[in-house]
């Protein structure tokens, strides 16, 4: 350990936050000024991305495949270098106190990463001795975390032969045997049935309650609306939206009517048409759906049964239609343009 | 070095494994992984041990006078159990960079990146527990061959002697294996590459047959293969006299003659690779955008 490294750690990372004036006067458990990231290529996989994270948040990082999620997760988690910009994770530069800043973070790749030749109980083991868990304390935390993920009856089964869900649950437990403060974690429901996402929702909750900070990606809206309680939505390397979801969902302006429709991509052009002179939706976002139309407005549920009865009387033949709430679904396509495609494959890693 | 700060609490943990610590931890895992695949074990033992017996019946005879014309009273056995050992040894060092090549695959190789591990002690670690295996599997040639009747003229002494050679000489290949296993990150690449490599260069050089019962051209090739000076040094451990032919070294006396070249010339090949393996280790693990 460098002299530097030393002198900038004195002691726990609370100490540190009070006794250094140059520090954010509250509790951030990350810290993101101005980061760029640039690669070798010239692809700028960030552009310019500003965040604070607070101690003992639930934070959710969205965005389409290839915005900018992992590239940026893996700065915090000093794989990969920052271009520009200043980057603290628990008070730790990342590129001055690396290993401080591993020594104090969970990290679940989007890839589940075990070793598939050891046992349940070797992996975590491993990474017990890995993190520098003291030796009397490593059979007890070992039991521990393979009962919070569920696996300590298979703690002696080489990992190779688990399903994917209990694959990504051990990953998940060796990513916590140092009882970090903050935790990363990259997708990590992607490609799991809903029992297991279910399941490990209930550990994150757990882990988040018990003070941990939790730092999370993913493709599934819905789990960042179960989850998080602040949201960040990356677009092309650039913070485009910051909030809770509630406050998200908020700025969609309105209710949402979708509405099937008979006929073909004329019919549905002429409907969208028709509901975009609507009198009574004067801010209506319209948009044509593979099944019709959907309809984002303020007085959505007030005026539906209106604009449905226009359509009739303009001859467009209405085979359903549903009046809701907004979702993160909406809120997403709002902002990037993009609908989130939920069933689709793990997203592909930026290299 | 250990300032109090080294062992800062994280999280209220104690964090920070020493140097040597975070090796063992290392070779540990690798040894753990090595025993759960006794296959891989066997086949790297099996294929020379196949090749120990299958020769010395087969050319047994043939090959024998040629031997004796150059080192006379020196059986084929004998003559043969040193290129087996070297030939163990250039077998296992492949599975260095399959095993490179398995953990960037599962993960692994990322996971161990974002622990505070000192990275040198984690490649440290590793290339520990595949030197062991080498250690061993030469120690149960060198007791099979002496079952087929080999005779080892310097002892037990010489036996260790025999491995401390294999292992100088796997060096080249372990850094060589795994130079292919970054460059390739595909374990099928680094396997084929690697094995592809082995026959040639074991049968073009002194293993199976004194250089002088060999044609001009495999001669001059094996004046610049490796193996010659791995089994040229192991062999004249085996049976005590100067046997290499490629290099004329008279500055010594007797077998370290042969040695004392054969282990300069491989520990400074040694180097060459491991300098290559390591810049390119630590490129593919550095945080550095390229």
């Amino acid at each position: 350990m460098s002299n530097d490294q030393s002198a900038s750690a004195p002691g726990s990372r609370r100490e540190r936050t009070r006794s250094s004036s140059a520090d954010p006067p509250d509790d951030a458990s990350i810290d993101i000024d101005g980061l760029e990231l640039i690669y070798g290529d010239g692809t700028a996989a960030v552009r310019r991305v500003d965040m604070r994270v607070a101690e003992g948040e639930f934070f959710g990082f969205l965005g389409p495949n290839g915005a900018g999620k992992t590239t940026t997760i893996k700065v915090l988690a000093t794989l990969l270098s920052p271009t520009a910009g200043e980057v603290r994770v628990n008070g730790f530069d990342v590129r001055t106190a690396p290993r401080d800043v591993r020594k104090s973070i969970g990290y679940m790749a989007q890839e589940t990463s075990i070793d598939p030749e050891l046992t349940a109980e070797e992996n975590v083991r491993f990474a017990c001795e890995a993190y520098g868990v003291p030796r009397g304390e490593r059979d007890e935390r070992t039991a521990e975390l393979l009962d919070l993920v569920d696996l300590a009856s298979v703690a002696d089964k080489r990992s190779e032969e688990f399903s994917g869900g209990m694959k990504k649950r051990l990953d998940a437990a060796t990513a916590l045997v140092h009882r970090p403060p903050l935790v990363f974690l990259d997708e990590p429901t992607t490609g799991l049935d809903p029992q297991a996402r279910n399941r490990l929702w209930e550990y994150f909750e757990r882990l988040n309650e018990r003070g941990t900070t939790i730092f999370l990606t993913t493709q599934y809206l819905e789990e960042a609306d179960r989850l998080c309680e602040r949201l960040a939505v990356i677009l092309d390397g650039e913070i485009v939206a910051d909030g809770s979801p509630a406050d998200l969902k908020r700025q969609v302006g309105g209710d949402v009517l979708d509405i099937e429709l008979q006929g073909d991509g004329d019919t549905s052009g002429r409907a969208v048409a028709i509901a975009r002179d609507f009198e009574a939706f004067d801010d209506a976002t319209v948009e044509e759906t593979d099944a019709g139309i959907s309809v984002t407005a303020e007085t959505a549920r007030q005026s539906g049964t209106d604009l449905l009865v226009a359509l009739r009387d303009a001859g467009v033949i209405v085979t359903g239609f549903n009046i809701r709430a907004p979702t993160l679904d909406d809120v997403f396509l709002a902002i990037t343009g993009e609908r989130v495609d939920t069933d689709g494959e793990p997203a592909e890693v930026p290299s | 070095m250990s300032s109090p700060s080294a062992e800062s609490t994280v999280g209220g943990r104690t964090a920070g494994n020493t140097f040597a610590g975070d090796v063992w931890v290392n070779f540990k895992r690798w040894n753990l992984k090595a025993v759960r695949n006794p296959f891989v074990l066997v086949v790297s033992l099996a294929q020379p041990f196949i090749f120990l017996v299958l020769f010395t019946e087969v050319f047994g005879n043939v090959a024998g006078g040629a031997v004796s014309r150059g080192l006379p009273g020196v059986d084929y056995t004998t003559f043969l159990v040193p290129a087996i050992a070297i030939q163990v040894a250039l077998a296992s060092a492949v599975t260095s960079g399959i095993g490179l090549v398995n953990d960037i695959e599962n993960g692994m190789f990322e996971k161990v990146l974002v622990s505070p591990m000192n990275r040198t002690a984690v490649f440290v670690g590793k290339t520990a527990a595949e030197v062991f295996r080498i250690a061993v599997q030469i120690a149960i040639i060198l007791g099979l061959g002496v079952l087929l009747g080999a005779e080892l003229a310097t002892g037990v002494v010489g036996a260790a002697g025999i491995i401390a050679v294999g292992i100088v000489f796997s060096m080249w290949f372990i850094a060589f294996s795994n130079v292919l296993a970054v460059l390739t990150r595909d374990q099928e690449s680094t396997i084929i590459g690697a094995n592809l490599l082995q026959l040639p260069l074991l049968f073009l050089s002194s293993a199976f047959l004194p250089l002088a019962a060999l044609p001009g051209w495999i001669q001059t090739f094996a004046r610049l293969n490796p193996v010659t000076y791995g089994v040229d040094a192991a062999r004249a451990i085996m049976v005590d006299e100067d046997v290499m032919t490629v290099l004329d070294v008279t500055a010594f006396d007797g077998a370290l003659n042969t040695i004392v070249p054969a282990v300069a010339a491989l520990v400074g090949l040694g180097v060459a690779f491991g300098a290559v393996a390591v810049s390119l280790l630590s490129r593919a693990s550095s945080s550095d955008v390229r």
